[in-house]
């Protein structure tokens, strides 16, 4: 207490007190926005379903193949091969791959783009050997034991002189011989559509359910949240199974089941929102001053809800792109040669054994498009609505 | 406790009627009859085919015999397999179904529930980072995804286990593991915020200050309070173990109900369609209210009346 400098209780200079006026405190807006950016794993998500969306609408104009186009003669090929180089004695080199799970040989080029199948000899199906010749040389394929070996005149092995990217089909082809990386940007397309359009009606519907029960309360909010509690006794999948098999498969009977279905955590969590929310003063304030109910509803309820919609929302994406795979895994999804990533998972695992590259790609974009969509939900989360951290 | 129940059964009759109601008419607006086929039928077979499944009367009559079949426990016959009952096709499948789902409902509580105690215990270290980065996939990554990749992993390229079937022990490591996933990670990011909550509960101070032994506080006061939450999706997960049963066991061919369900759908068997989900209805809302009868034992705070909601 002594220690108090003596120029401590001097009058201070004016100007010293007259301190600019503080800046004006950030928006909800901006505050939600910082703490978003803040938030890297969400940024990254951000940045993931950007590049998604674009490769999945634009990228399939850059390829040369489409999603239906087969070549059975190019079936089956892997995003990555060994090259085995043989020369035909007179001086020309060919460039080969051997696709060990069909007992095929293609011809390929030095960047590693595929010219084509190589028509061999008759097969020997006692000894499991094809003859190939090129020009002088004669290179015999023996499958009789596993892996399948390839053989010169002398009967002995010939070394893959290398290997390399397939530059043709970057991923590789399917049974059929359709591009997969074509057929992924397809599935793409199709999922995200699904999810994106589904989660609108889900939100249309969720708001003006929810919105209407938690306004109007009593009788009516208890009638419509009884309905709400029946419906989502039974797991949602039943009901979109069900209008799947009603409706005929196909993009726009996807959408509607999930759609129809989904609504209702939206219709919950709005109600609960808006209950919270009418007792406010500044309702009571515009109901006075003769605002509709209408009006109120859209107009100071809903904005004030916005922050848990969203989060709602960008959770509701992810869960629908969840149903729509599985429904098109099970066979209830769209109708082949469209693709989407259930239905490539599912063609892939019937292929399984042979080609698990196949399952590799659609697999790893649903989980990699999941986890983006749940990072960027959880972090919308924390930015928007820090109470329900 | 009574009336609780009489009440809860009774909104347990209406979701079910509504349910049938909905079914029935559901699967009578898909268009062409059960016996519309590529091979086509005489009309007089059509007919007999029709009037012995009562297909000829009008659709209330039907709807009316269906339900007071369903009233006595008969979902009726399949209009694909001849001479099978739906009945007799659930029996078929329940064994197999019932098992996978309960080891992965015992799954779920043995791993999740420890995995989220030990991420919460040592928050912001290795393991809750381990924890909560190993749930993070379990989250994010479909059940059939899981099925398929570790099925190549598993059973293709390592042969550990079988690929398909049940008739080895091993061949339930991995449907039940595919089952489980998204749950054990679920239910341990559930218990890991749920007792992190309640860790700072004053309660919880009381406990340690008047000298409880750590593992008594941990146990008789944080986990009981804590474990609430996560009693409560134990409904929800059983409802969701039945409906990802259906890839499940679609990828790993076992013979339960879910693969039956399926294939009813590929044949368009509506009988069996209609069948098979009143039945997994019925058996949620049972499960559900087994849950919600836990949850009023396990916290006497709330209130049977209100457990409704």
């Amino acid at each position: 207490m002594t220690d108090i400098a003596p120029n401590a209780w001097e009058k201070l200079p004016p100007e010293a007190t007259a301190s600019a006026p503080p800046p004006p405190a950030p928006t909800f807006g901006q505050e939600a926005r910082r703490r978003l950016w803040a938030n890297k794993p969400a940024v990254i998500s951000i940045v993931f379903i950007v590049a998604l969306v674009l490769a999945a609408f634009i990228g399939p104009f850059f390829s040369p193949y489409t999603y239906y186009k087969q070549d059975l003669k190019l079936a089956n090929i892997p995003p990555a091969f060994e090259t085995y180089t043989v020369s035909d004695g007179a001086g020309e080199t060919t460039r080969i791959f051997l696709n060990a799970s069909n007992f095929n040989i293609y011809e390929v080029d030095g960047q590693g783009h595929v010219l084509g199948l190589l028509r061999g000899g008759r097969k020997d199906l006692i000894q499991k050997s094809q003859p190939f010749t090129f020009g002088d040389t004669e290179v015999t394929l023996d499958y009789s034991r596993l892996p399948a070996r390839l053989l010169a005149a002398d009967g002995s092995e010939i070394r893959p002189s290398g290997w390399s990217w397939n530059r043709t089909y970057l991923f590789g082809t399917d049974q059929l011989g359709r591009d997969i990386l074509v057929r992924q940007l397809y599935g793409a397309q199709i999922s995200l559509t699904v999810a994106f359009v589904a989660t609108l009606v889900n939100f249309f519907i969720g708001v003006f359910y929810g919105g209407i029960a938690g306004y109007l309360g009593g009788k009516v909010d208890a009638v419509m949240m009884r309905i709400v509690e029946i419906i989502s006794t039974i797991p949602l999948t039943l009901y979109v199974v069900l209008l799947m098999v009603v409706f005929d498969s196909g993009l726009l009977s996807i959408i509607v089941a999930i759609g129809s279905v989904f609504w209702v955590d939206m219709a919950r969590i709005v109600r609960g929102q808006i209950l919270s929310l009418k007792s406010q003063d500044y309702i009571a304030a515009a109901r006075t001053m003769g605002a509709s109910p209408a009006r109120i509803l859209t107009k100071h309820l809903l904005p004030n809800a916005i922050g848990p919609i969203i989060v709602t929302l960008t959770m509701l994406i992810p869960s629908a792109i969840f149903i729509e795979s599985f429904m098109s895994f099970i066979g209830l999804g769209v109708t082949p040669p469209l693709a989407s990533w259930g239905s490539l998972t599912s063609e892939a695992v019937e292929t399984l054994r042979a080609y698990p590259h196949q399952l590799f790609f659609p697999a790893a974009a649903i989980s990699l498009t999941m986890f983006a969509f749940n990072f960027l939900g959880d972090g919308l989360r924390d930015a928007l609505d820090p109470r329900m951290r | 406790m009574l009336g609780y129940l009489a009440q809860r059964l009774g909104m347990m009759a209406v979701t079910l009627f509504a349910i049938v109601t909905l079914t029935f008419f559901l699967m009578h607006a898909v268009p062409g009859g059960p016996f519309v086929s590529e091979r086509m039928l005489a009309p007089e077979i059509a007919a007999a085919l029709n009037a012995k499944y009562g297909l000829d009367l009008p659709v209330w009559q039907q709807y009316l015999n269906y339900l007071g079949r369903i009233a006595s426990f008969d979902l009726g016959p399949s209009f694909k397999y001849p001479g099978v009952s739906i009945n007799s096709m659930i029996a078929a499948g329940l064994p197999t179904t019932l098992r996978t789902g309960l080891l992965a409902v015992i799954c779920v509580v043995a791993l999740g529930v420890p995995l989220g105690i030990v991420a919460a215990l040592n928050r912001n270290r290795w393991p809750d980072t381990f924890v909560m980065f190993v749930a993070t996939l379990g989250v994010a990554i479909p059940s059939y995804v899981i099925a398929t990749v570790t099925l190549y992993l598993f059973a293709l390229r390592l042969g550990w286990v079988p690929t398909f079937g049940l008739d080895d022990w091993r061949g339930y490591f991995l449907p039940v593991f595919a089952l489980s996933g998204f749950w054990i990670s679920f239910v341990a990011r559930l218990t890991r915020s749920s007792l992190l909550e309640t860790l700072q509960q004053d309660y919880m101070t009381t406990a340690r200050a008047k000298g409880l032994r750590p593992g008594q506080v941990l146990f008789k006061h944080g986990l009981r309070n804590s474990l609430l939450p996560v009693v409560t999706v134990l409904g929800p997960v059983v409802a969701n173990l039945v409906t990802g049963s259906f890839v499940i066991e679609q990828i790993f061919a076992l013979p339960g109900i879910g693969r039956q369900f399926v294939l009813s759908i590929t044949n368009r068997d509506y009988t069996a369609i209609m069948g098979i989900t009143i039945f997994y209805a019925a058996i949620l809302m049972v499960m559900i209210l087994i849950v919600d009868l836990l949850y009023v034992w396990l916290d006497p705070r709330i209130k049977l009346t209100k457990a409704t909601a």
